[in-house]
C-alpha cells in the first residue's frame, strides 16, 4: 500500500515536471493576454490548464495513526528567482485584491499565519490554489499553469519569514497640518 | 422628571398620529393578547396589520419641531418600517419616554445572539409587535416576538444564499437591512437575489435574482420600497461590475426597470425629463463617452448605500460608487456617473437630474451615503434641500429639486484631497499632489478610502436642526499600478495603507448645524473611527456607537454623554426605537463587529501587512487588542 502510493505521487511529480515547459509557454501567453487588459471574455478562452485532478488529501487519511500520505514537494524549493516572481503574480492574478497587498488577508483569509483552514504544507496551498475552495476561492489551475502556482506556493511560504520578497513596512507618514 | 410626567409625553407623542378607535383598544396596556385572537379568528391577520400600522403610523411634524423646518415624510412613532425609519432618511423618532432626565435608567431588556462572527451592519425594523433582524451572510431574517417576554424567536427564514458569494464581498459579508410594506418584509441576498417574506409566517413571497456572483456582483445595501416597487443596488465597485439599480414590483418581484451608473443614456434612464444643473454634466451619453471605450462597462458605480424618497416632488435620490479599477490611470475622463448623485421617478426610473460630486474619482470616493430630504429656511426663504455628508469630506447642502449645490464645507478638518468646491461650476478644487500616479506613492492623502464618513448614516433632527454625522479622521498612501481584470476576481490596480489622521483622534461624532454650515459640538475617539449609525429622538438624546463597543446616549443639544452600556462586540450598526405592545418605549442596536474596517478585528487579518483589507489594516491595529467578532442584538428601556 505504502509502496503504491509513492509510485502514485512520484508519477505525479514527474508529470508535473514534463507539463512545466509547455504550460510556462502557455503561462507567458496568458500574463500577455492580461496585461493587455483583455476583457472577460478573452480571459474566459485563454483556459488552458488541465482539469484540476485532487492527489492531496484535505482530511486525514483513515487506517493510520499518522498522516502518512506523501506530498509532492515544490519543484521551486530555494529558487530566488521564483520567489520574485511569486511574488509578482501574487499581485497580477489578483490574488492581492482579495488576501491583501502582502498577504494579509481582506475578502479572502490571511496568508500571513500559520493557520490554514485547508492545510499549510506546499502541496495543501497547491491544492487549493488550484481547485479553489468552498468560500468563493477560484479554481485558478483552470487558468493559471502549474508551474505558476507552484511560484505561488512558494511565495506564500515565504510570508514572515526572513526570505519573504517585498515584505510589507507601515506606511510613511507624512506631517499633516490640519486644514485652516 | 418623574414617572408621570414622562407618561404624559409618551402620550403626547401619540397625540399626533391618526388613530381609529379600534386601534387605540389595541394599544391599551393589555388589551392586545385580549384582542389578537378574536381578530384571528374573525377578521384575520390583515385587520391587525391594517390597526397596528395605523396606530403606530409616523407623524408629520413632529413635535416641537423648529419653525423653519418643514418634514416632507412622516418620521417613525412607534413602528420602525423603512431602514433609516422614514422616507426622508432623518433617523429621527419623536418618542420622549426616554429622554435626557431619566435615560440614565436605561437598562437591557433583551439580546438575541444570530450567531454569525461577522460585521452586523443595519438596523432592525419593527412592525405590528414583531422585530425583524437580517444578519450578514447566510443573510437569514429572524423575527422575535415583543409580546413576549424577552423576546423570543418567533420564525426564521433561511434564504441559503450561494456560499461563492463570500469571497466576493468586498467589505466583510454584512447586510444594511430590511423595508416593510404591505405584509412583506424585502431584503437583499449577498448572492444577488432580493426576497419578499411573509411578515407574519416568514415564509417565502418570492425571490428574484437581479445580478450574477461570477461577474462580482453581490448585494449589501437596504431596499427601499416606494408606491409598491422594491428598488434594490448592488455592490462590487472593487470587482468592475456594471453598477445599477433594479426596480421590481412589491407583490410579484417582476423586474419593472433597471438603470445603469454608466453607459449610454438609455441604460442610465436618461431621458426629455433630464437636466443636470452644471455644465459639466450636460451631454449626451456622458456616460460612454467620459470613459476610454468600453471601460464602462466594467466601471462600477454600484448602489449600496441608502436610498430616501421625497413623496412631495415623488423623487427617489441616491449616490453611486466609485468607477473601477481604483487605478485612475486606466481611465482617463471623468468617469460619468459614477461618484454622483441620482433624482429618479421611481415609477418610471427616468432620472430627473444628476450631479457627479468627484469627477475622475482617484481615492475610493463611493458617494452612496445618506440624502436626507428636508424643507428647511435657507438664507432667508424655505428651499428643499438635500443634505448630503460626503465620504470625501465635505457637507453637501443641495437643491433636491435641480440638483444645485447651495454649500460644501469640509465637515473633517483633515480634508486635503481638494481645497474647496466652487459652486458656480460644481467642480472641486482637486490637490493634484494627492492623486496617486502609475508606480509612486502619493503620500497623506486625507480622507483615506474609507473616507471622512463611511455608509453608516447621519440623523437629522428637526427641533435642533443638526445634523449627527458619524466621522473618521483617517489618512492615506497610495500607490497604483495596471489592473487585471479577471471576472470575479477583485479589479483594483492600487497599493493603498491607511493610517489615523492628524490631531491624535480617528473617530468623531459631530453635531452639524446645517443652517449655519458648521460643527456645533463633537464627541472625539482617539483610537477609532465612529462606525456606527445615529439616531435622534424627541427626547433631546442621540444614541451611537463605538467600534469598542460603547452604546451612547447624548445630549442632542450639548453632547454630553448621558448613559453609556458596554456591548458584546464593537458597533457597527444603526440605532433605532420603537414602541413595545403596551406603548413603552424600546431602544435597540446591533453589536458586531465587521465591514471594512472594522473586519480587521476577524482572525483572518494580519495586521502586520498594512494592505491587508484594501488598506484598512494600517489604521485598524489598534482593533486587535479591543474588540472581538461576533453578532447580538441588544433591546433597552427604561
Amino acid at each position: 500500500m505504502a509502496a503504491n502510493q509513492s509510485n502514485h505521487a512520484s508519477g505525479t511529480g514527474q508529470a508535473m515536471r514534463k507539463s512545466r515547459r509547455a504550460a510556462g509557454m502557455i503561462g507567458a501567453a496568458a500574463l500577455f493576454l492580461l496585461a493587455a487588459g483583455c476583457h472577460k471574455k478573452h480571459v474566459h478562452a485563454a483556459s488552458m490548464g488541465a482539469p484540476p485532478v485532487s492527489t492531496i488529501p484535505v482530511g486525514p487519511v483513515p487506517g493510520s495513526p499518522h498522516n502518512s500520505w506523501p506530498m509532492p514537494a515544490n519543484p521551486y524549493q530555494g529558487n530566488a528567482m521564483a520567489l520574485m516572481q511569486g511574488r509578482q503574480l501574487f499581485v497580477q492574478f489578483n490574488c492581492s485584491g482579495c488576501h491583501g497587498g502582502h498577504g494579509g488577508g481582506g475578502m479572502g483569509p490571511s496568508l500571513r499565519r500559520r493557520y490554514f483552514r485547508y492545510g499549510h504544507s506546499s502541496a495543501h496551498i497547491y491544492s487549493s490554489i488550484s481547485e479553489g475552495r468552498g468560500l468563493g476561492m477560484p479554481a485558478w489551475g483552470t487558468k493559471v499553469p502549474q508551474n505558476d502556482i507552484w511560484k505561488l506556493v512558494l511565495y506564500i511560504k515565504s510570508l514572515r519569514t526572513p526570505q519573504e520578497p517585498d515584505p510589507p513596512r507601515m506606511p510613511k507618514q507624512p506631517l499633516i497640518a490640519p486644514a485652516k | 422628571m418623574g414617572p408621570n410626567l414622562r407618561k404624559f409625553h409618551g402620550l403626547q407623542a401619540m397625540a399626533h398620529q391618526p388613530q381609529t378607535d379600534a386601534a387605540r383598544k389595541v394599544l391599551l396596556p393589555g388589551g392586545l393578547l385580549q384582542f389578537v385572537p378574536r381578530l384571528m379568528v374573525g377578521v384575520g391577520l390583515a385587520a391587525i396589520s391594517l390597526l397596528s400600522q395605523q396606530s403606530r403610523q409616523g407623524v408629520m411634524p413632529a413635535p416641537g419641531q423648529l419653525s423653519t423646518i418643514h418634514l416632507v415624510s412622516p418620521v417613525p412613532n412607534g413602528n420602525w418600517t423603512l431602514p433609516a425609519g422614514d422616507y426622508a432618511n432623518t433617523r429621527y423618532s419623536p418618542l420622549n419616554q426616554i429622554n435626557t432626565k431619566d435615560v440614565s435608567h436605561l437598562r437591557v431588556i433583551a439580546t438575541f445572539s444570530d450567531g454569525i462572527p461577522h460585521g452586523q451592519e443595519g438596523q432592525p425594523l419593527v412592525v405590528h409587535n414583531t422585530l425583524y433582524m437580517v444578519t450578514p451572510f447566510p443573510n437569514n431574517l429572524i423575527a422575535l416576538d415583543l409580546t413576549k417576554p424577552g423576546f423570543p424567536l418567533k420564525w426564521i427564514y433561511q434564504p441559503h444564499p450561494n456560499r461563492q458569494a463570500v469571497a466576493r464581498a468586498c467589505c466583510d459579508t454584512v447586510n444594511r437591512g430590511a423595508s416593510y410594506s404591505h405584509g412583506l418584509v424585502v431584503y437583499c441576498t449577498l448572492d444577488d437575489h432580493v426576497v419578499a417574506v411573509n411578515a407574519n409566517t416568514g415564509k417565502l413571497a418570492w425571490s428574484t435574482r437581479v445580478g450574477n456572483i461570477y461577474r462580482g456582483e453581490t448585494i449589501t445595501m437596504a431596499p427601499l420600497v416606494v408606491h409598491g416597487i422594491v428598488i434594490a443596488g448592488d455592490s462590487g465597485g472593487e470587482f468592475g461590475v456594471h453598477g445599477k439599480i433594479t426596480a421590481l414590483a412589491l407583490k410579484t418581484g417582476k423586474v419593472l426597470w433597471r438603470a445603469f451608473s454608466t453607459g449610454s443614456d438609455k441604460q442610465v434612464r436618461i431621458g426629455q425629463n433630464f437636466h443636470a444643473y452644471y455644465a459639466k454634466d450636460q451631454g449626451k451619453n456622458l456616460g460612454k463617452t467620459s470613459w476610454p471605450a468600453d471601460a464602462w462597462k466594467i466601471g462600477g458605480g454600484t448602489v449600496w448605500g441608502w436610498i430616501s424618497y421625497d413623496p412631495e416632488l415623488n423623487l427617489i435620490f441616491y449616490g453611486t460608487g466609485n468607477p473601477s479599477p481604483w487605478d485612475q490611470q486606466m481611465r482617463p475622463g471623468s468617469n460619468h456617473w459614477t461618484c454622483s448623485i441620482f433624482a429618479r421617478n421611481p415609477e418610471t426610473g427616468y432620472a430627473k437630474w444628476a450631479y457627479q460630486m468627484v469627477p475622475h474619482d482617484a481615492w475610493d470616493y463611493d458617494e452612496i451615503m445618506e440624502n436626507i430630504a428636508i424643507d428647511m429656511r435657507w438664507h432667508g426663504r424655505m428651499r428643499k434641500l438635500l443634505l448630503h455628508p460626503a465620504r470625501n469630506g465635505f457637507m453637501f447642502v443641495m437643491d433636491r429639486r435641480n440638483g444645485q449645490v447651495l454649500s460644501a464645507q469640509k465637515f473633517v478638518s483633515s480634508v486635503n484631497w481638494a481645497s474647496a468646491y466652487n459652486l458656480k461650476t460644481g467642480r472641486p478644487v482637486v490637490n493634484t499632489l494627492k492623486v496617486a500616479p502609475q508606480g509612486k506613492f502619493a503620500q497623506g492623502i486625507c480622507p483615506s478610502s474609507t473616507g471622512g464618513k463611511e455608509f453608516v448614516p447621519s440623523a437629522f433632527s428637526p427641533v435642533t436642526g443638526y445634523l449627527y454625522i458619524p466621522a473618521h479622521n483617517t489618512c492615506m498612501n497610495r500607490k497604483e499600478s495596471e489592473a487585471s481584470y479577471i471576472a470575479g476576481t477583485p479589479y483594483l490596480g492600487s497599493s493603498t495603507a491607511m493610517y489615523p489622521g492628524p490631531g491624535g483622534y480617528q473617530g468623531e461624532l459631530i453635531a452639524w448645524d446645517v443652517r449655519h454650515a458648521r460643527p456645533v459640538w463633537s464627541i472625539k475617539d482617539k483610537l477609532l473611527p465612529v462606525y456606527s449609525g445615529v439616531l435622534a429622538t424627541g427626547g433631546n438624546l442621540v444614541f451611537y456607537g463605538t467600534l469598542e463597543g460603547w452604546f451612547r446616549a447624548v445630549n442632542a443639544r450639548t453632547g454630553q454623554v448621558l448613559w453609556q452600556f458596554k456591548t458584546g462586540s464593537g458597533i457597527i450598526g444603526d440605532p433605532i426605537t420603537f414602541l413595545g405592545p403596551h406603548g413603552k418605549q424600546y431602544v435597540a442596536i446591533y453589536s458586531g463587529i465587521g465591514g471594512w474596517m472594522g473586519a480587521v478585528a476577524q482572525p483572518s487579518f494580519s495586521t502586520d501587512d498594512p494592505y491587508a483589507g484594501l488598506g484598512a489594516a494600517g489604521a485598524m491595529t489598534a482593533i486587535k487588542k479591543i474588540s472581538e467578532p461576533g453578532d447580538t442584538l441588544y433591546i433597552f428601556a427604561l
